[in-house]
This record gives structure tokens, sequence and C-alpha cells, in this order.
């Protein structure tokens, strides 16, 4: 097959900058452990989200220095708990499921935003290191008062 | 009755050197550069941005 020469450079470019986003991609999946919300295929029955453990008590709680998990349930129109409050420097591995509709689940400034889907139970962890309150709010359409739908992360 | 149909075969034939001339990409080249550089800019722009609120 003939090719032209400027044929021939775009290819190489287009093949070449493929590479890269699958070697950058990969890196990050498979050495750094950057996964999908979903990685960890965890369910629960949407109707008894409530008498369910960890989420028939919802909360936070440490798990070593600086290490903290805090299950929480999504509602139409909130979160429990509505407040969460961590020492600046700690991570957070956040389990949330939802006791209703499909939610969002987005920490504003972070990298933290998930899908929360009645059934499914959503990992995803983040470290705070700067001080502050973090809003957390519903970015997926969940009914008349969407809009409300917000808790706060207070980092101190 | 005259035949009013054109003759083929009086058309001046193509020369050979004309034939085989490469078709000109350079504007061609030059807007697959641009869009390349494009989805270069936003990936990078995206990925710093996901670098930076880690």
């Amino acid at each position: 097959m003939h090719l032209h020469r400027l044929e021939k450079a775009w290819l190489t470019i287009g093949i070449a900058m493929l590479a890269i986003f699958l070697i950058v991609l990969g890196t990050m999946a498979f050495s750094m452990g950057v996964t999908p919300p979903s990685a960890h295929h965890h369910t629960v029955d949407p109707a008894n989200v409530a008498k369910t453990a960890p989420f028939d008590n919802p909360g936070i709680k440490q798990v070593s220095d600086k290490h903290y998990e805090a299950v929480m349930v999504a509602y139409a129109f909130g979160y429990t708990p509505q407040t969460l409050e961590v020492p600046a420097g700690s991570t957070v591995d956040f389990i949330v499921t939802s006791s209703d509709v499909v939610h969002g689940f987005a920490i504003v400034g972070t990298n933290v935003n998930m899908m929360i889907e009645p059934g499914e139970v959503s990992h995803i962890s983040h470290k705070f290191d700067k001080p502050g309150t973090y809003l957390l709010l519903c970015n997926e359409y969940c009914g008349t008062g969407h809009e409300y739908m917000k808790s706060t992360i207070v980092v101190k | 009755m005259s035949d009013f149909r054109p003759q083929l075969g009086q058309q001046t034939p193509i020369p050979q050197e004309q034939k085989k001339q490469e078709p000109v990409l350079k504007g061609t080249f030059a807007a697959v550069l641009l869009l390349g550089a494009f989805i270069a800019i936003s990936w990078i722009g995206v990925f710093l941005i996901f670098m930076t609120r880690n």
C-alpha cells in the first residue's frame, strides 16, 4: 500500500498519542490503584438499607491514625450523616449507597465525584490536606428538592 | 443524417508525468496537526486538573 509522506507523519503522531494516553491510564490503574467507584462489586438490598450493616449505623469512625471510614446513605434530599469532621491530612474512605433513587456524590474542588445507585455500594477515598469546609453535593437530578441536597465535611 | 455524438478518442491524452504526481496534502496535514494539538492540550489540561486535585 502506498502512503503519502505526510500521511505517514500524521499516522505516527496519532498512534504515538494513543500509546502515551494508554500507558498513563494503565500505569495509574494497575500500579497506583486508580479505579472507578464501582470497581469492587458490592451490593445491598435497596429496600432494607436502614436494617443492613454498615448502613444501619451511618457515620464516621477512625480506622487508624489519620485514616477514617465514612459510611453514608444518600436519600431524597440529603445525606446521612449531615456533617463530617476530620483532622487535616486525614484519608477518608467513603462507603455510600442510596435508599431511594440515583444520586450524585461530589465534593467540590476534589476528585471525589461518583454516582450513587440504589442497590449498589460505591467506594472512594480522598486525602483532605487543606483545612476548611468542603461542600458535598448531589449532581444527579433526583427530584424537586435536588438543589437542597448537600452535606458538609469540616477539615480542621 | 450526420452523427452529432462527441467522438471518443479525440481528446488530448493526459501526459504520463501528470498522472504520477502525488496529491498535495499540506493543508490536510496542517488541519490534522491542529486537531491533534487540540486533543493533546485538552487531555493534558484535564489530566493536570485531576493531578492537582488529588
